[in-house]
């Protein structure tokens, strides 16, 4: 192969060689952490809930006035909910999961608290909280009837005397021993036995690291605030939206009806800072790699053009049309190599940087091998049309001057 | 002279018009990418109270748990709330010039019935009455209310525009009644527009939302045993079986600011703050070290991250995607001058000097910066666009402003001649013998 020309072309452009092997090693740098940013994000949004999020809705009343009566606008809204045809199950709640508002408390599983608590993200539901919510009842039992208590004072979090809490939460407290009907303790001599493990579930906060600590307990709280989760059949959401905003809104004057709003739509909103750096960095990676290719592409038809004259001699002395396209995409090999080498020592040093000044994860290899690959493929590619331009210049044109 | 050169400019790019193109495109989408990034940063990283940065102070004190800190990451800082008792006992102090002690709370409002407009639901803000003063509050009618409203938790109202617009059809509304909770409340006072971002008074709660929709005195938040409309977070086990004892408890959800207009009065109000703080040690208070702050709005927004990582690490990304597309310029550039050596040979052979070479190939270089620098605000104007479709609540603040547009074209200017120098200079060195011999 006839590495030796190409080298010595090269080297009597050396500069033009360096810059396009720079670019290469900062587009290499900077796609291989973005895409590992983005993959971080997509798999963080992508987390699965563990309730039936597409097919609930939230609604908020908030009542006011003398004659507002909570206890009562709560039993009749929940039994005109679930009269509804298409409304698979409805329950009272004080939050709502991923919305990035909710409760939290501190649990222990000893009397001995200090330093041996867990932050459980907690929300108080009734006998349908499970059913409506849509999350999986592992092991024990659910809430009955009448163990769900109305709340007189909405103030402060105080424990139920029964609870369900999620596979995590046992693991945090009790380890791998069984956790149905052991005690656990929250708040200063207060009690609750677990009666129910269900499945993990995601709580309220989607930054955190603990987001599958989640508790349930049956319980209505007072005050003006009304919440409900209603779980409908599939595809039927939407429509019974309007429909529970309509009724709701017309049948209680003490009140106004907040919000109806679909748990996709509270979702969305609470990663919205994650899949706007997902848009972010994809339209620049995509830009980056555009401007590296047409850069290429610009260079190598300019190279061609320069060296028609060159490159005519060569066809007439014997060189075939394939002799041209090689000598080209070669010389964009060499020059894609040097940038990727370069530019696999810049990714790390970046990502090691960002890594310690963001406290992001370390940026594993595979990353830069890929953007390797990429970025070899991307070079040759669009070392090619310029190249096959040239592979078409007659050998008649070593014979005329300019 | 340069109208000349400006003419062989034009002719040389419209010779390659696939080489002009990719380098004009390239400093545009370089440029467009940057300012859209530096847009939203400034916009994250701004300091609304900036004209008054001198004289405000958010209170902090570090009243929070003896065997962890407020942030595990940051053991340093202090809960940026206090309790309500700390938050009464603070304002009684008559050492500062103003100080205001607030927190939220939801409000149901009534419009007069003959507007027919159903009740709603606002998010609403109780405060001592130095908050419009202190924050520099504008006011389309009206103003706030005086001492006395706060001593004895008079109900009046303060509306913002959008509330009025939405209740009193944006109509002077002073004096008239609006029912909150079903209350009767005067309005003394609308809002003009207002949109402090970051909201810098209240970080605890949405460092990017709205203002609130309606103020009215502190005292009317306790009177009616309203629970806060923003986060409250509490450490210690202590049982809560009423409205005082949530009162009482070491929970923080109360905001604390103080006016300070000179250092002797700042001294003195942090020496007070710390022999509170001391004081309640010696009751089994406060058992983390003494860690009391008063910082400026400045500080403040810097301690409480307003500017989050992810848009520092997108601007510095940005550039470096600028830095690619320059030396894709520099590249094509060196390409395309030396790609003209022999007429510049010729023209130097002609009596041309070099530093007429250089002037006119910077002019050159200039153009492209110039044209790049258009293209890329029209880019910039394009990724705000996309921007406000990803971002909710500052719609109206994600635009480009004369800043930026100026910004725009400076980093594009400045930007295609330092990429333009090193093939300016490099053809400047053209020997012309070299490229005659051929011709």
């Amino acid at each position: 192969m006839e590495l030796r020309p190409i080298l010595s072309a090269m080297l009597r452009n050396k500069t033009g060689a360096i810059l396009v092997g720079l670019q290469i090693a900062l587009t290499l740098a900077v796609v291989a952490n973005a895409v590992f940013i983005i993959m971080q994000r997509v798999e963080k949004i992508g987390r699965p809930p563990g309730i039936d999020s597409d097919n609930l809705f939230f609604v908020q009343s908030y009542g006011f006035g003398p004659n507002y009566d909570h206890r009562d606008t709560i039993r009749r809204d929940l039994d005109l909910i679930r009269s509804l045809p298409g409304v698979v199950s409805a329950s009272s709640i004080n939050g709502i999961p991923l919305s990035g508002g909710g409760s939290a408390t501190n649990l222990g599983a000893s009397a001995v608290r200090e330093k041996q608590t867990i932050n459980t993200n907690y929300y108080t539901v009734d006998e349908h909280g499970i059913e409506s919510l849509g999350v999986k009842l592992l092991e024990g039992r659910n809430f009955t009837e009448q163990e769900v208590q109305y709340n007189p004072d909405a103030s402060g979090p105080q424990t139920t005397p029964f609870v369900i809490i999620t596979k995590d939460t046992a693991r945090a407290l009790f380890g791998d021993e069984p956790a149905i009907g052991k005690t656990i303790w929250g708040g200063a001599d207060q009690t609750s036995v677990v009666v129910g493990i269900m499945d993990n579930m995601l709580g309220a906060w989607v930054g955190w690291d603990k987001l599958t600590q989640v508790m349930l307990m049956p319980r209505i709280q007072a005050g003006p605030l009304a919440r409900y989760v209603v779980r409908a059949e599939p595809g039927r959401r939407d429509a019974l939206m309007a429909e529970v905003e309509q009724k709701l809104s017309g049948s209680n004057p003490h009140r106004a009806i907040n919000y109806v709003r679909s748990h996709t739509q509270i979702k969305e909103r609470s990663y919205r800072a994650d899949s706007r750096m997902v848009a972010f960095l994809s339209v620049l990676i995509g830009l980056m790699i555009s401007v590296t290719a047409l850069g290429i592409v610009g260079l190598a038809s300019f190279h061609v053009n320069v060296r028609r004259k060159q490159i005519g001699t060569r066809r007439a002395v014997g060189a075939r049309r394939v002799d041209i396209i090689r000598y080209f995409m070669v010389e964009n090999w060499l020059l894609t190599t040097g940038g990727i080498v370069a530019g696999s020592v810049l990714a790390f040093a970046f990502g090691q940087w960002l890594s310690s000044a963001y406290s992001l994860p370390r940026l594993p290899p595979s990353y830069v091998v890929g953007g390797v690959i990429v970025l070899w493929v991307l070079g040759q590619l669009a070392a090619f049309l310029p190249a096959r331009r040239a592979a078409a210049i007659p050998p008649a044109v070593a014979t005329r001057t300019v | 002279m340069l109208a000349y050169y400006f003419r062989i400019a034009l002719k040389s790019l419209r010779r390659n018009p696939m080489l002009t193109a990719l380098m004009i495109g390239s400093i545009a989408v370089g440029v467009g990418v940057c300012i859209t990034t530096l847009t939203v940063y400034r916009l994250m990283s701004g300091n609304p109270v900036a004209h008054r940065n001198d004289v405000l102070y958010a209170v902090t004190l570090d009243s929070w748990d003896p065997n962890s800190p407020w942030r595990d990451e940051h053991p340093e800082r202090p809960p940026p709330e206090l309790t309500y008792r700390d938050a009464e006992t603070l304002y009684r102090s008559d050492i500062p010039d103003r100080k205001v002690m607030m927190r939220k709370a939801a409000f149901v409002v009534e419009a007069p019935p003959k507007s027919g407009v159903a009740p709603f639901l606002v998010e609403g803000r109780t405060t001592t009455k130095d908050f419009f003063a202190m924050f520099d509050v504008p006011f389309q009618y009206g103003a706030g209310w005086d001492q006395a409203a706060d001593d004895t938790s008079q109900m009046v109202v303060v509306l913002s525009k959008k509330t009025n617009d939405k209740a009193f059809g944006g109509a002077n509304s002073v004096g008239q009644t609006v029912r909150l909770d079903g209350h009767d409340f005067k309005v003394v006072g609308v809002l003009g527009e207002w949109a402090p971002t970051p909201k810098f008074y209240d970080m605890n709660n949405g460092q990017f939302d709205e203002i609130e929709e309606l103020y009215v005195p502190y005292g009317i938040g306790t009177q009616f045993e309203m629970q806060s409309a923003g986060n409250t977070n509490c450490w210690r086990d202590q049982q809560i079986n009423n409205f005082q004892d949530f009162l009482n408890s070491d929970c923080v959800w109360i905001q604390f600011w103080v006016e300070l207009r000179d250092s002797s009065k700042r001294a003195a109000f942090q020496d007070f703050i710390d022999n509170f703080v001391r004081e309640q040690k010696s009751l089994g208070r406060y058992e983390r070290p003494l860690n009391n702050h008063l910082q400026q709005p400045d500080e403040w927004l810097k301690v409480n991250e307003a500017v989050q990582d992810d848009n520092r690490v997108l601007v510095g990304l940005s550039f470096m995607f600028l830095a690619v597309c320059l030396l894709n310029m520099i590249g094509l550039l060196l390409a395309k001058f030396l790609g003209a050596a022999p007429l510049v040979g010729l023209r130097r052979a002609l009596g041309a000097s070099k530093s007429a070479i250089f002037r006119q190939h910077l002019v050159e270089v200039g153009v492209i910066g110039l044209g790049g620098g258009l293209l890329g605000i029209a880019l910039a104007a394009l990724g705000l666009f996309g921007v406000r479709h990803v971002y909710e609540n500052y719609n109206e603040l994600t635009r480009l402003d004369f800043t930026m547009v100026l910004a725009a074209i400076g980093i594009a200017v400045l930007s295609g001649l330092l990429a333009g120098f090193y093939p300016t200079w490099r053809v400047c060195r053209v020997q012309p013998a070299a490229h005659l011999k051929t011709q």
